[in-house]
């Protein structure tokens, strides 16, 4: 089989999702066998851009021109492009004051001095890009990163999750922690897959995965208002991850 | 009416005769306060008063997820080998008996699911009697299914009326000899629930553009708790995933739901149930008239379990009422 010839790109984000990615140490020997990490600046340097890409995995969202000009080449040298984690797919925790004055935004974090920022508000990859798959997650699972580089190694992209936290959690027998005990959790609305991670273990879905296919967003609003939380209290909660949730 | 017997208090001996027979699972009640089956270890008892488990026992049948083929560059497909072990489940209730008696007809009709059919054939089932409260609704309806068992505990005065239901029910008799007494009962057999033959006349298609599909869909989350929490859906998705080493392969067969934007989705993106609301009616036509083989019987076995699971309060039995009965 041939080898997989990767770029891995980190934009505006942690770098969380790449870490989760070198976190696989059991599995690195032997995707070190069959992937060409060649574009991979978190794990190998030097990394220079060159020739052309099976795919290229993108984590984080865009804030600065430079972003842009990476992502697009990026895009161009490769077959198929993937965003990799919530920032990457929806803009995540950098893009939760999108709504603000960006001048504000740079007074309050730097002080009232001349500041020169040629930053933008944060955007998600597909606002610039066509991107070929996603796989969300803050960060994503270790397991849908595996699969997907599996999956690439035939030509095959990723099975799209359509199912919230909710389904996880109840294949869990857990206690459902918004109808039992009144807690806000946003399982709900949020794209499964994690194995419920949170409410397993009596926290409430913070929603880091981003929004299902057709939530029911007005449904689960009235149900968190049965329980006490307002309906701008659950939204300010879902746009901490994405900002494209509206009231 | 003369029958075997076996009083309360000889319940701790019952389940140590059973445990040496077999694994013995039965519901458990947990810190968090949720039902589950569980592994029932010595000297515990099963909550018997609890009227449903979170989930179901198909678990034990059709986990939520498994794999059914194994791929090898050198060996090609390969089916898994199932290591099974003698599991007693005790504690059933007869919605839950008939769950599986449903499966029983989907799994191991004309084409046998080897993995299923070793797994049912290492179980034993005991089943016991309950009250029915809010959610559930065996009282109400009529059904086909049958429950099926190898011992029934009908809990009477300060005991339970034991009967068998199988030839292992039988021979599981003689060995718990020493606990029983013979005893002149009326016995009241609440499995009645099940086994009336369900006459109806014959129905018309349902109506894709009734408004109860789209007040559903209003509603519906899709989070699928209720056919999670159901004792007979079975649908189920098969994904073939690709090993890291490029020559080995697994093919995996996991729980699936109706009401997921991907159920009816094929190659290509297109989907025969575009929203919720066909969805629906998707549902509804399985749970209450059956298709394929099983079509004119209902799956519904009146256990309750989606109408408390649902975050949205969501209940498909006024609408059965309604089609089924004629009953507004």
């Amino acid at each position: 089989m041939k080898r997989l010839r990767l770029a891995i790109a980190g934009l505006t984000a942690c770098s969380g999702c790449q870490l989760s990615l070198l976190n696989c140490e059991a599995e690195l020997p032997q995707l070190i066998e069959v992937v060409d990490f060649h574009y991979f600046p978190m794990a190998c340097s030097p990394a220079v851009l060159e020739g052309e890409y099976d795919a290229a995995l993108v984590e984080g969202c865009l804030s600065m021109p430079h972003e842009n000009v990476l992502l697009l080449s990026l895009r161009k040298r490769s077959r198929l492009l993937i965003a990799i984690g919530t920032c990457a797919a929806w803009g995540g925790v950098a893009a939760l004051r999108n709504g603000e004055s960006r001048k504000e935004l740079l007074q309050a974090t730097h002080g009232s001095g001349r500041i020169s920022s040629s930053g933008y508000s944060p955007q998600p990859l597909h606002a610039f890009v066509k991107v070929d798959a996603v796989i969300s997650g803050c960060p994503p699972e270790k397991e849908e990163l595996l699969r997907l580089l599996a999956g690439l190694l035939r030509g095959a992209l990723p099975n799209p999750i359509s199912y919230p936290v909710c389904t996880d959690c109840r294949m869990r027998e857990n206690l459902c922690l918004l109808t039992e005990q009144s807690r806000l959790c946003l399982g709900a609305l949020t794209l499964g897959g994690c194995g419920a991670r949170c409410p397993s273990m009596g926290v409430g879905c913070e929603g880091c995965r981003g929004p299902v296919p057709e939530a029911n967003l007005n449904e689960a609003l009235d149900i968190c208002q049965q329980k006490g939380y307002d309906r701008q209290t659950v939204i300010d909660r879902l746009r901490r991850f994405c900002p494209e949730w509206k009231s | 009416m003369s029958v075997h017997f076996i009083t309360a208090n000889r319940l701790p001996q019952l389940l140590h005769l059973l445990r040496q027979r077999g694994e013995l699972h039965a519901p458990l009640r947990g810190a968090d306060g949720v039902v589950r089956f569980a592994p029932l270890a010595a000297g515990t008892l099963p909550e018997l008063d609890a009227l449903r488990t979170l989930l179901p026992p198909k678990i034990y049948l059709l986990p939520p997820r498994e794999t059914i083929l194994t791929y090898r560059d050198d060996t090609n497909y390969q089916e898994p080998q199932v290591t099974t072990f003698p599991l007693i489940l005790f504690g059933l209730h007869p919605c839950d008996l008939a769950g599986i008696g449903y499966l029983d007809r989907i799994f191991l009709g004309e084409d046998p699911d080897p993995v299923y059919a070793a797994r049912r054939s290492s179980l034993t089932l005991i089943g016991t009697n309950c009250t029915p409260d809010q959610f559930c609704s065996c009282h109400l309806q009529p059904s086909p299914l049958s429950a099926s068992h190898d011992l029934f505990l009908q809990r009477i005065d300060d005991g339970f009326a034991v009967s068998s239901g199988s030839p292992g029910g039988d021979e599981l008799l003689e060995t718990l000899a020493e606990l029983i007494e013979e005893r002149e009962l009326a016995a009241d057999d609440t499995r009645r629930f099940f086994g009336s033959q369900l006459k109806q006349p014959p129905q018309s298609e349902l109506d894709p553009y009734l408004l109860d599909w789209q007040e559903l869909a209003g509603h519906c989350l899709g989070c699928g708790a209720c056919s999670i929490c159901c004792p007979t859906c079975y649908c189920f998705d098969v994904l073939e995933f690709g090993g890291l080493d490029g020559r080995s392969a697994e093919r995996l067969r996991h729980w699936d739901n109706c009401l997921f934007k991907s159920h009816a989705q094929v190659a290509g993106g297109a989907s025969f149930q575009k929203d919720r609301a066909q969805r629906f009616r998707y549902r509804y036509r399985h749970k209450y008239r059956g298709f394929g083989q099983l079509k004119g019987i209902p799956s519904c076995v009146g256990c309750g379990r989606c109408r408390e699971a649902c975050l949205a309060g969501l209940d498909l039995r006024p609408l059965a009422e309604r089609l089924e009965r004629g009953v507004s």
